[in-house]
């Protein structure tokens, strides 16, 4: 019952949570001083013509009116038009999500498979150079900009060894639409030369969002396995004979993974909201990049909606990552 | 343990497949071109600008069609044209052997149906038709004849025809819902007549043309199968790409820094033309301490024009001492220019009757060269007791703030584009008064040169166009209106294995129909 109450008090909260934040983006939106209707009527537009479209936008109604306008449309669903594509909002989001998902998923992937080990092994050699190395390299993991680690191995990958391609998702413009990720889409249809240039597509935008993660991965992993090594259960366990092998990977990672858990649906749900300067560096089709080009074109109604899909996936995922901590430790429902 | 091994499998198979496997390649003979902005609609009615010329270009036609440099109007979907000699009506002649991508032949209605939609949407190139005509006034004289009538003589009508593209009517009534035009529906369709078909688009990552082979302009052996547009937003991953061999053509505007890396490249070759795309800074001319011509002249012989040019353009540009290019008529060729002479910018500023406040000069982030234009501004002003605050955004900020009186900056160093290769393009809608708000962004006013511009814009007679723009540019120089550096070169880098590419400076290298392979 305690679990169900966490659940439903948290959507409880999204609602209000969400309409705060709309409102936030909304004036901070018009605080900048663009006008989107000179934008979309085009640089050799009068006054009067630009009027003209202001109107045909509806932004020339006062600023409340359109908030208010603005939260009767999202209350039915609707998110309003991009002004430049003349799609609807949430159709602009959904076909970018794909884009988005498979970049998470392979990085969040990499990055549990590098952050992991790393970490348990930092922990079994504590103060060694092993240790102190990872600590290093975790520290520059998280304190290296991003847009920097994509131009080195930019650099290094596609223009030194010429091993993985610049960017873009895929060479040419992939393979039949079914999911919409493109490595699902192009197994389903046995399209093998497709999935090899997707996966060397995939390659380095995912590292890139894979290191710094790991380095936190890592990080925690390293702390919850130190907790737990000196316990009494380990010591019965390595009293027992039991190999040293199985009583790491398999007693002590299941107890010491609780916080690490937590911190792999977190960066899951902050990549998966739009990983903004990768997506542009790699010319990634997502959802950070539409956020990128819908902010420098003021397109007020896609800002808010990326920002609304932002805030409802992040605030989701903390109630997930928060029910799974009570399903690993019963007790932190208590 | 298994779960490891398993995991460690699919890992190495990852990063063999990876990274080892060798890159499928584009179709042989596919162009692929990295474009500088994103694709967010096809319709060709609805945006105007130079970033996103290439879909106007490759999938439709227009009545008539510039090409080379110095820009010429070639016939294209018309024949010929005539001119009534009251100069309201305009006639022309249609082909009868086009036929949109459906197989629908196209007539003097799909005109009439392309203009009306241009007027009733009122975006993209309607802003320059709409203060010379009424929607209901073009006609279908019959099936290939179409006639167009004016509100007034217009003299720079003929140049925008090539921006009347013409759709397939037939096909946008039947996607018609409550009277839109169509729009929804053309901003990811194509009912063109163009050299090239849509095959694939999504505007999150650009579009893929292939040839339409009934184009009545015929094909020559080589000609492209293929074309493929990519918005690739990062210059430096552009750069990257023409040096990998990923693209085969990217934007001619890069910075220099830019255009000497690509040069050391054995895959590009830079193609070098003298545009028409005028560097300066934007003047608020009505706003103190600017409104007070003393002040611009100090302006004007503070900025360190040979400095600029030599130093921070290596000498890639030539200098142009109006708002109109050198390579363009009406151009007075005489003017020298202003110097750069602190000592004549102090001696204009003691003239200055109101008193002096700190300016604000608003830069385009990501253009380097008019980052660099103002604070070199900056340091020379400065010198003269004038100081600078530089703030930076995007161009669609700036581009608005422009255009509000209130908003606008005190100064603005931006590119004046060629929309259409006639001085109105640059003096007229920069200078003259019935274009403020719109492309008058200094809000300049002058009674005499709106006079000439205004006589120009009407007048049939070529010297006395031409006399009558020398005249007003005078009359604008001499006031210091703006500060005028420099006349752009288009660096056009291309792949070596690409020949045939026809610069217009309205086209900036985008029309493919002539480019093929070696």
């Amino acid at each position: 019952m305690r679990r169900l109450e966490l659940v439903l008090t948290r959507l409880a909260w999204l609602v209000p949570t969400l309409i705060g934040l709309a409102a936030l983006v909304f004036a901070i939106s018009h605080v900048i001083p663009t006008d989107p209707a000179a934008i979309v009527a085009g640089e050799n537009a009068t006054a009067e013509q630009i009027a003209v479209v202001r109107k045909k936008l509806g932004l020339d109604q006062p600023l409340l009116i359109q908030l208010l306008s603005y939260f009767r449309d999202l209350a039915t669903g609707d998110m309003g038009t991009s002004i430049y594509t003349q799609r609807p909002i949430s159709e602009e989001l959904a076909s970018r999500l794909p884009a988005t998902l498979e970049l998470t998923i392979a990085a969040v992937l990499l990055a549990t498979i590098m952050g992991i080990p790393l970490g348990v092994l930092s922990a079994l050699r504590r103060n060694s150079l092993l240790d102190h190395s990872m600590r290093v390299l975790t520290v520059s993991g998280l304190a290296i900009p991003s847009f920097w680690l994509a131009m080195e191995l930019q650099y290094l990958f596609a223009m030194t060894f010429g091993v993985a391609p610049l960017n873009g998702r895929i060479d040419g413009f992939g393979p039949e639409t079914i999911t919409g990720m493109m490595t699902i889409d192009s197994l389903l249809t046995g399209d093998w030369e497709s999935l090899g240039s997707v996966l060397r597509h995939l390659a380095l935008p995912s590292l890139t969002l894979a290191l710094p993660a790991a380095a936190t991965i890592a990080r925690f992993t390293r702390a919850g396995v130190l907790e737990v090594i000196n316990s009494n259960y380990v010591l019965y366990e390595r009293a027992m004979g039991l190999p040293a092998s199985l009583i790491t990977w398999k007693y002590v990672l299941r107890n010491a993974l609780i916080s690490t858990v937590t911190q792999i649906g977190l960066i899951f749900g902050v990549l998966l909201s739009g990983a903004v300067v990768v997506e542009a560096v790699f010319d990634w089709p997502g959802l950070g990049a539409f956020a990128v080009i819908s902010i420098i074109q003021s397109d007020h109604k896609a800002v808010m909606g990326f920002t609304i899909w932002a805030g409802a996936i992040f605030v989701l995922v903390n109630l997930i990552v928060d029910v799974i901590h009570t399903l690993i430790d019963p007790r932190s429902v208590r | 343990m298994m779960p490891l091994s398993a995991t460690r499998r699919a890992l190495l198979a990852f990063a063999a497949f990876a990274l080892v496997a060798p890159g499928a390649a584009h179709a042989a003979d596919r162009f692929v071109y990295a474009n500088n902005s994103n694709y967010d609609t096809l319709d060709p009615h609805t945006v105007f600008d130079t970033a996103r010329v290439a879909t106007r270009l490759n999938f439709y036609d227009g009545l008539y069609r510039w090409a080379d440099n110095p820009p010429r109007l070639i016939p294209w979907l018309a024949k010929s044209h005539t001119v009534s000699e009251d100069g309201l009506v305009w006639t022309f002649k249609l082909r009868d052997d086009v036929k949109f991508h459906d197989g629908t032949p196209m007539t003097a209605e799909d005109v009439v149906y392309s203009m009306e939609r241009m007027l009733a949407l009122g975006l993209g190139a309607s802003v320059l038709f709409k203060p010379m005509m009424e929607p209901g006034t073009t006609k279908a004289v019959d099936t290939h004849t179409v006639s167009f009538r004016l509100k007034e003589p217009s003299a720079i009508f003929g140049s925008l025809v090539p921006d009347i593209y013409v759709v397939n009517s037939k096909l946008l009534k039947k996607q018609e819902k409550d009277g839109d035009w169509a729009q929804p529906w053309m901003t990811r369709n194509v009912a063109g007549t163009g050299s090239f078909k849509l095959k694939r688009y999504d505007p999150a990552v650009g579009f893929i043309g292939e040839r339409f082979k009934e184009h009545f302009a015929g094909w020559g052996p080589k000609s492209l199968d293929e074309i493929e547009f990519r918005t690739v937003l990062e210059t430096n991953t552009r750069v990257l790409g023409m040096i990998k061999g990923d693209y085969h053509g990217t934007d001619g505007y890069l910075a220099p820094d830019q255009i000497e890396r690509l040069r050391q490249s054995p895959n590009v070759k830079i193609l070098e033309e003298e545009s028409m795309r005028v560097f300066h800074f934007a003047i608020h001319n009505d706003r103190p301490p600017m409104n007070d011509v003393h002040f611009r002249k100090a302006l004007a012989y503070a900025f360190d024009y040979d400095g600029y040019i030599r130093d921070i353009m290596k000498g890639s540009v030539v200098r142009n001492p109006t708002i109109i290019p050198n390579n363009m008529w009406g151009a007075p060729k005489d003017l020298k220019g202003y110097t750069f002479d602190l000592e004549k910018a102090k001696a204009e500023l003691a003239k200055v009757k109101g008193p002096i406040r700190p300016l604000t000069i608003g830069t385009l982030a990501g253009f380097s060269e008019t980052e660099q234009a103002a604070s070199l501004f900056q340091s020379t002003l400065r010198q003269i007791g004038i100081e600078v605050k530089i703030e930076s955004a995007p161009w669609p900020t700036v581009s608005s703030r422009m255009r509000n009186r209130e908003q606008q900056y005190d100064m603005v160093p931006y590119w004046k584009s060629t929309y259409y290769a006639d001085p109105n393009n640059w003096l007229g809608e920069l200078y003259g008064s019935r274009y403020i708000g719109g492309g008058n962004v200094s809000y300049y006013k002058n009674p005499e040169a709106d006079k000439r511009i205004e006589a120009a814009l009407v007048s049939t007679d070529q010297e006395e166009r031409k006399r009558l723009n020398e005249e007003a540019a005078r009359i604008v120089f001499d006031e210091a209106a703006g500060v005028w550096i420099y006349n752009t070169k288009w660096f056009g880098p291309y792949s070596t294995k690409v020949e045939g590419i026809r610069f217009s400076p309205i086209g900036n290298g985008q029309d493919m129909r002539w480019a093929y392979f070696k």
